[in-house]
Parts: C-alpha cells; sequence; structure tokens
C-alpha cells in the first residue's frame, strides 16, 4: 500500500477535529467543527466532508444548543468541504482551492466590504 | 552582529515594557500600605514572568504554533472557551485601566482632568492597533519605558529606605483588620506581574516574526535579563512609596497620588518622569492587551490575522479587536479610578491564571510539538507552585476584600 493511502488510514479524528483551514492561497479560512460519514453499502463508515461553522460548535459545546442556534442562523453560516479538497492531514489542513472557492471564511470579504471599508486606514 | 542587536533591543523593550497600569498600582499601593512586605509577591511574580515567557517563545519558535492554537487543537473547542471567557473578563477590566492610566498621564501633563481625555486615551490605542505596524507596537513604547528606570535612581537620591523601613522586608507590618487587604493586594501583585495576556501576545509575536530554533538564545536571553532588569523599576516604585508615600499616610488611592514619589527627589522634573512612564507603559500595555484578545479570538476560531496585514486582509481580526477596545471604553467610562480599576483586574486575573496557565505547562512537556525542547522538572515545579499559591491567595482574598468594604 503506499505511503500516503497508509497514513489515511491511521487517522483518528483527534488529527482532524479543530485543525486550522488554510487555501492554496494560504489563506485561514476557519478550522474544522465536525465532520460528515457515511454508510457504505459494503458496510464501511467513509469520512465524506468537513464541517465548518457555529452550529457544529454549538452542537459540541451542548446538544441543548443546536436547535436554539439552528432557529437563529438557519444553516445560513454551515459549510461543508468535501473531503477529496483536502491536501493533506498535518494540523493545518491545506485546502487544493483558493479561498475565493469556498463559502467558509467569506464573513472575512463581507466584514471588509460592508463594515470596515467605512472605516479610514482599512486598506479596502 | 544583527543578531546581537536584536537580542540587545529585546532586553531594552522587554525592561521598559516590564509595567503596566497593574504594576503601577499595585507596587505603589503596597508601598504606601505596607512597606517592603509585598517585595516577596513581586520577586515571586518576575520569576515566574521570566519562566512563563521563556516557555511561551520557546513553544512557538519550536513547534510553529502559537499557544492559542495549541489550545484549541490539542484541547477542544470547548476547553478553549474557559482561557477565551477568563481573558475576555480580565483583560476588558485590565485594557480600561490602561486607557485610563494613559489618561492620567497625559492629564498629569495637561492639567486636563483624565476623565476628559480618556476618549482621547482610547482613539490613540485604536489607531495604533488598527494601522501600527507589529515592531512599532512590540518596540516604540516600551523602549519610552525605559525612562521608569529613573524609579532606581530616585531610590538612591532619597538615600533608600530608613531601617525601620528596611525591617519591614522581613516583617510586614500588616495592622489589625488588614490581613484581607494585604492578602488582596499579593494576588493582585502576582495577578499583575504574571498576566497571561504577556503570554499570548508573545507567542504570537514569535510566529509575527517567524521565530524558528535559532532564536532559543534570543528568547532565553530576552525573558531572563530584560524582565529581570524590568522588575528594578516595579521594587523601586515599592521602595519609593514606603519612603515617600506612607510616612506622610497618603495611601496611594489614585495614581496621581503615586506619583508624588517621583515628585518627591525631583520636583517637576520627577513628576514629568512618572507621568511619561506611566503614559509609555500603559499604551504599551493598552496595545499589548488589546492585540492579544484579537490574536487569542482569530486563532481560536483560524481566521487570518496579523498585524502587519491592512485590516481588509484580516477582517474579522481587526473587528473583534476594535469591538473589544469598545467593551474596554465603556467599562473604562463608567468613571471607576484605573488604579482601582487594575488592583481588581489583578486580582481577577490572578484567580483565573490556573485556566490559562495549566494547558502552557501541558503543552510545554509534549514532545510532539517540541521534541527535546520540553520543559525540566525544575521549571514545571516552580510554575505549579506559583499557580497555587497566586489562586489560593486570590480566592481567599477576593471574598475577604469585599466583606470587609474594600481597601
Amino acid at each position: 500500500m503506499p505511503e500516503s493511502d497508509q497514513q489515511k488510514e491511521d487517522l483518528s479524528i483527534g488529527d482532524i477535529i479543530d485543525n486550522q483551514l488554510e487555501t492554496h492561497d494560504k489563506r485561514k479560512i476557519g478550522r474544522v467543527a465536525d465532520i460528515v460519514a457515511e454508510w457504505r453499502e459494503d458496510g464501511s463508515l467513509v469520512l465524506t466532508d468537513i464541517v465548518s461553522g457555529p452550529q457544529a460548535l454549538a452542537r459540541r459545546v451542548s446538544s441543548h444548543l443546536r436547535p436554539i442556534f439552528a432557529f437563529f442562523l438557519r444553516d445560513r453560516f454551515e459549510h461543508r468541504i468535501p473531503i477529496d479538497d483536502i491536501d493533506d492531514f498535518e494540523p493545518t489542513l491545506h485546502l487544493r482551492k483558493n479561498a475565493a472557492d469556498y463559502e467558509v471564511g467569506q464573513s472575512d470579504r463581507w466584514i471588509a466590504d460592508h463594515i470596515l471599508r467605512w472605516i479610514p486606514g482599512s486598506g479596502h | 552582529m544583527k543578531k546581537w542587536l536584536s537580542i540587545i533591543l529585546g532586553i531594552m523593550t522587554a525592561t521598559g515594557g516590564f509595567l503596566d497600569v497593574g504594576a503601577f498600582a499595585t507596587a505603589g499601593v503596597a508601598g504606601a500600605k505596607f512597606g517592603l512586605g509585598l517585595i516577596w509577591a513581586m520577586l515571586l511574580g518576575t520569576v515566574a514572568i521570566i519562566l512563563l515567557l521563556e516557555m511561551a517563545g520557546r513553544f512557538a519558535a519550536v513547534s510553529g504554533k502559537t499557544y492559542m492554537d495549541a489550545i484549541r487543537e490539542d484541547f477542544g473547542f470547548k476547553f478553549y472557551l474557559l482561557p477565551l471567557t477568563s481573558e475576555l473578563i480580565a483583560n476588558s477590566l485590565m485594557l480600561a485601566a490602561e486607557i485610563g492610566g494613559i489618561a492620567i498621564a497625559l492629564s498629569l501633563f495637561t492639567g486636563i482632568s483624565w476623565h476628559s481625555v480618556f476618549p482621547v486615551a482610547a482613539l490613540l490605542v485604536w489607531v495604533l492597533c488598527w494601522r501600527a505596524p507589529f515592531s512599532l507596537i512590540e518596540n516604540v513604547p516600551a523602549l519610552l519605558g525605559l525612562v521608569t528606570l529613573s524609579f532606581v535612581v530616585a531610590v538612591f537620591v532619597l538615600g533608600g529606605p530608613q531601617p525601620e523601613v528596611l525591617s519591614t522586608l522581613w516583617k510586614p507590618n500588616i495592622k489589625q483588620g488588614e490581613l484581607a487587604n494585604y492578602l488582596y493586594l499579593s494576588a493582585a501583585i502576582l495577578g499583575a506581574i504574571i498576566s497571561p495576556y504577556l503570554l499570548y501576545f508573545y507567542s504570537s509575536g514569535a510566529r509575527e516574526e517567524k521565530w524558528s530554533e535559532d532564536d532559543l538564545v534570543a528568547n532565553r536571553v530576552t525573558s531572563i535579563v530584560g524582565m529581570g532588569f524590568g522588575s528594578l523599576s516595579a521594587i523601586a516604585l515599592i521602595f519609593l512609596a514606603a519612603i515617600v508615600l506612607q510616612p506622610l499616610n497618603i495611601s496611594a488611592s489614585t495614581l496621581g497620588e503615586v506619583g508624588i514619589t517621583m515628585a518627591k527627589p525631583f520636583g517637576v522634573i520627577g513628576s514629568l518622569l512618572f507621568a511619561g512612564g506611566l503614559f509609555a507603559c500603559c499604551l504599551g500595555a493598552a496595545l499589548e492587551v488589546a492585540l492579544s484578545v484579537g490574536y487569542n479570538i482569530a486563532q481560536g476560531l483560524g481566521w487570518e490575522w496579523g498585524e502587519d496585514k491592512k485590516p481588509v486582509e484580516a477582517a474579522r481580526f481587526n473587528l473583534a479587536m476594535t469591538i473589544f477596545l469598545l467593551v474596554a471604553v465603556a467599562i473604562g467610562l463608567i468613571g471607576i479610578d484605573p488604579l482601582q480599576l487594575a488592583l481588581f483586574g489583578s486580582t481577577i486575573t490572578a484567580l483565573f491564571l490556573p485556566i490559562s496557565l495549566v494547558p502552557l505547562l501541558v503543552l510545554m512537556n509534549d514532545r510532539q510539538y517540541l521534541g527535546d525542547k520540553t520543559n525540566r522538572r525544575f521549571t514545571n515545579s516552580a510554575i505549579l507552585l506559583v499557580l497555587v499559591i497566586a489562586f489560593v491567595v486570590a480566592a481567599v482574598s477576593l471574598p475577604l476584600e469585599f466583606l470587609s468594604g474594600g481597601g
């Protein structure tokens, strides 16, 4: 088995959860809040996506917070990234695409365009 | 040559940047009330912060991670909320007090009431946080803060302490009913000197400046020599308050009263030196506190951060820092005297020290991060001991201080 495949097999959930997400153009866009896995017909459980966003984080603090956050945020800030987009599983997860290609971290741009642009010296 | 110049600059900035409003307040009140009887707390705090800063710098240089990055990745999101919350509470009080300290310094220069110049001080802090490069924030206020070494000169000019003052060094004069206040001040001194914001700022600064293992010697020399020299100013301020204020029964209830200590040996020049030192140290500390909170939030949540980036390039980091600054300004505008706010904030900091520092001890013994650069047993034991002392003293003294109606 190739070494990289062996490394992927040996990953534990702790190697993914809470790790930094960095895009191809070296932008830090967030951290992994949760993972999504699916049962396959052959009986295997396969990791398909990573999740980033406040709702997933709230779930980790307490399951009671889940409906409250879901009601107020309505999944608007909950974003999934397919596992195939991850180049390598170091403590920083390097993504294949640029920041503009991901919904995660778009709040940075929104804040820059709608709030910071009105403040002198923001560089907008 | 360049490396040695950098080390010398590091020593000078650590020396000049040692004091903050908490150190000014606690040193002034401690000397005025208990003579030299609380120097032990200042020395203990200095040893602890030397060890802790060296650790935070070593961690960032070897692992390539900041302290808050590692807390989130190693301890998880739920745990990360604990140090974040404790830092938000303690630092909002301390930032309000630091801005108040700048305002009082401006007031000493101009004669305008500190309440009136408070918004100017806050604006100055925000403008520098908003656009100043990291090197300016790290170096300029701290270099100006070297003026506080004049406190050491003042002790000699006054001829040093009289024998009855000197004896309080080993036999503190604690009058009946003042034990709670003595313990409260002990905790406040430890909280003021062992400020966790310094560690978050220092480890983030190490990443801003891209430290590597080649910088470990500079890190060690800067922490030990710089902070060691820096503590001289704080200790000198305790001596000055004991020599000048205690015989006059001035309790140092405001920073202006603490300033009398320098007016006695040097007259008007002394007052200006005190105001200059207060201004530089509080400005430097205010910038560090505000930035450290921005770093803590951005690093913990994985956002883009960095003081050398334009605000729009790290938008969430800069917005978080600005909102936090506004909260601190709101606290400051309530009008509580910065000295009292600093005493309270420093004691709260001491109470929260285990939350902020135990993770560092765990990480500093993790070979995955540090390889063969992990802590030695002596360092672990020394820090644990200081943490227990600071926590117990703060936990005991805070309720007692409230029950007795405050100092």
